[in-house]
């Protein structure tokens, strides 16, 4: 029992990482149609720019949660006005080998600004330490990432479902020239989505600093993958499709590692050829 | 923020025309500058002398390439201040590894055949070096590899297939598997569990711990193990399975960031009030103590390729403190093993007279020579170096800023070494 209970506990816990981060690909995937590889570098810079405020300007953890996220926004806005807007148009691969170039791009700035080597966050004080479950210790922040998870996704639906923002944002991904012609400005719009999904995956960074424990130029490429098929699992583009895959993938993910310890690299990918082969688009996917 | 490092023009500065000059401001020639003319008298060797040396410089583990350059840059520095190796000046040129095998192949064509190298020397993981392994005898040049630990390498390759042209400078899995074996055979702990990486690395160091132990303590019983893949972030279900065995050691083969999060997680979820005997056998890893810092739990079994302080000689003293000025980090234990191993090839070729690669491989069998590690002989039938590193557990020292090794227990290398020919009785410890 006792380890049942914390096998699910870890993957609830990695699951709703994997959503923080999977959140912001799958929203500018669903309403600009990008797919955006540069997410996982957001994720990093979101995760440096929140240790820099921690530890250089000696702020508090949530300090940097704030303004870290913040920070990367600027980057996300660049991104977007500058490059990515130039090549809506254009084939898909010429947008996923801009995305790439960034990825590349964010790496080396990493390295040069930050250093190549690993840097390793203090342990939180607030929020640190563990508590017992059925007799074996959880970490407290992992029961705040649960409930982060959720959180996020409340906030999204309520946004995208129940504000005007939301319907001019829906609208416009539906089509764009119809809303363009209704006086929506549109361009202006993708950039605020992007940023607002840039903010999402540097979010998911600033989370990652106590939860991974460390931080080295490329950590965002691990995730991004991760991330990636969850998106995919769930739907290209659904939000609540990749919320379900984030799950799906950190408690599978979970009992894989501990039970079936010689499959557990393969279990994600067998179960993401599984929901091609029956629902191309994903399960909860709209064929487009 | 102050970054201490060095970038790719710094070191092409240094490598260009120059580098006497720059070293030589840089303060590190010391006043045993070689007489150029002693050299240039007999033009045997004909210069410049080029090593091509590939680590890892991209990715998670980028930090270890950064490292090994630090080593590498102050090894040509002094040299080349000093005259060169055998009066020709030395030239490197560093590529990216990118720990994937085929692009250590790429690395190592490239420097043989376009760039025009006499030696080859890195490589990081045991995956590369088993893929480059065959191609060195076609390649023909000397490969000093400095960080991958598979004893495969010399045991199969350099041995059994009699690909002579590769050398190791640094300790191989033996550390990691036997002498391991010989520190926990002392503890009251029989179960065992592991969590490692699931690669050759972690496979073969796990295996050969389980069997040394078994030799040395009939009646230990092995009852987890966890293999996490390589770029795990998230330890905790390889430790609800440790924790669900209940044993009384665990002994992990995790490095590097990987370590440092497995560490943490661990902490946290209170694994290390559970099980009281830890081995780490690359935990003695500088990126591995200082991003652990404080938080580093006390008492943990820790080892590396090379420890900074160890051996407590002058040597070793002074080229810490050396390393320390120039690039305010104490040195890693790849640093060690990339500066040691171009001094191993000024040694070799000054004492072959030539740097052609039959000759080199000659006067490299059996050579001992002085490094900060201490003394290093290269074994003639499997080309490793053999030399002591040390075992301890781990502390708080007011003078660092992060845990260091206490209690240190030194196992002769020659004690726990697998010996030629590597298989039947009375080739793996214990030696009678």
């Amino acid at each position: 029992m006792q380890s049942y209970v914390h096998v699910i506990l870890a993957g609830l816990s990695s699951g709703m990482f994997i959503w923080l981060v999977a959140s912001g690909l799958t929203l500018i995937f669903g309403v600009l149609g990008v797919l955006n590889f540069a997410h996982g570098s957001f994720y990093m810079l979101g995760a440096y720019c929140s240790f820099t405020v921690l530890k250089y300007l000696g702020a508090g953890f949530w300090t940097g949660l704030v303004l870290g996220p913040l920070a990367v926004c600027a980057a996300g806005f660049v991104v977007e006005r500058f490059f990515l807007r130039h090549v809506y148009r254009i084939a898909l691969p010429y947008q996923l080998l801009l995305t790439f170039a960034f990825v590349l791009i964010f790496d080396n700035l990493v390295k040069i600004v930050w250093g190549g080597g690993a840097l390793s966050p203090p342990s939180l004080s607030f929020l640190g330490g563990s508590v017992p479950i059925l007799g074996r210790n959880f970490p407290v922040y992992n029961l705040f990432i649960i409930a982060v998870g959720p959180a996020v996704a409340l906030l999204l639906w309520a946004m995208l479902e129940k504000t005007w923002y939301g319907r001019i944002i829906r609208a416009s991904s539906s089509d764009r020239e119809m809303a363009a012609s209704l006086g929506v400005r549109v361009p202006a719009l993708f950039t605020g989505v992007f940023v607002f999904g840039t903010w999402l995956g540097a979010l998911g960074g600033g989370l990652a600093v106590p939860y991974v424990g460390l931080l080295t130029p490329g950590m965002g490429e691990t995730i991004i993958i991760e991330a990636f098929i969850v998106a995919v699992i769930g739907g290209l583009g659904s939000l609540k499709g990749a919320f379900v895959g984030a799950l799906v993938i950190g408690v599978i993910t979970a009992f894989g590692t501990r039970f079936f310890p010689a499959f557990d690299m393969f279990l994600t990918f067998i179960l993401m050829g599984g929901v091609l082969l029956w629902r191309p688009q994903g399960i909860f996917g709209t064929a487009r | 923020m102050k970054k201490r490092g060095m970038n790719r023009r710094d070191f092409l500065k240094l490598t260009g025309a120059g580098s006497l000059a720059a070293a030589a401001a840089g303060g590190l020639g010391g006043g045993l500058l070689t007489p150029k003319w002693v050299w240039g008298a007999t033009p045997k060797v004909k210069g410049p002398i080029k090593i091509g040396y590939q680590t890892v410089l991209s990715g998670t583990l980028a930090g270890y390439g950064e490292f090994h350059k630090m080593g590498l840059l102050m090894a040509l520095d002094e040299i080349n201040a000093k005259g060169g190796i055998a009066g020709q000046k030395v030239e490197v040129e560093i590529r990216d590894s990118t720990l994937k095998p085929d692009d250590a192949i790429k690395n190592a064509r490239y420097f043989v055949d376009s760039w025009g190298a006499d030696f080859l020397g890195g490589i990081d993981s045991s995956g590369q070096a088993l893929a480059l392994a065959p191609v060195m005898a076609q390649l023909d040049r000397v490969l000093m590899v400095t960080h991958a630990a598979t004893e495969k390498l010399t045991e199969d390759f350099v041995y059994r297939k009699g690909v002579r042209q590769i050398f190791r400078n640094c300790m191989p899995t033996y550390n990691d598997g036997n002498a391991a074996a010989f520190i926990a055979k002392d503890f009251p702990a029989v179960k065992w569990s592991t969590v490692s990486p699931k690669y050759e690395y972690g496979f073969t160091c796990w295996k050969m711990f389980q069997e040394t132990l078994t030799r040395l303590k009939p009646g230990v019983s092995f009852v987890a193990e966890s293999w996490a893949p390589f770029g795990t972030t998230d330890f905790r279900s390889h430790i609800n399975t440790i924790m669900d065995a209940k044993p009384d050691g665990l002994y992990s083969t995790e490095w590097a960031g990987e370590l440092i999060s497995f560490l943490k997680q661990a902490k946290e979820a209170g694994l290390f009030d559970k099980v009281k005997y830890v081995m780490l056998p690359v935990g003695a890893a500088m990126d591995v103590l200082e991003g652990m810092g404080k938080d580093m739990p006390d008492n943990l079994w820790i080892s590396g390729r090379y420890y900074f302080q160890y051996p407590n000689d002058k040597t070793n003293n002074e080229w810490v403190a050396r390393f320390h000025k120039r690039w305010g980090h104490y040195p890693a234990y790849v640093s060690e093993t990339a500066y040691s191993c171009v001094y191993a090839i000024k040694e070799a070729v000054e004492k072959a007279g030539s740097k052609d690669t039959k000759a080199v491989i000659a006067a490299l069998e059996g050579m001992g020579m002085n490094s900060p590690a201490g003394h290093r002989v290269f074994r003639k039938e499997d080309h490793q170096a053999i030399y002591d590193v040390p075992w301890g557990k781990t502390k708080s020292d007011p003078k660092y800023p992060f845990k260091v090794m206490g209690g240190m227990k030194v196992i002769p290398a020659r004690e726990y070494f697998n010996r030629p020919p590597f298989e039947g009785p009375g080739t793996m410890p214990p030696f009678k």
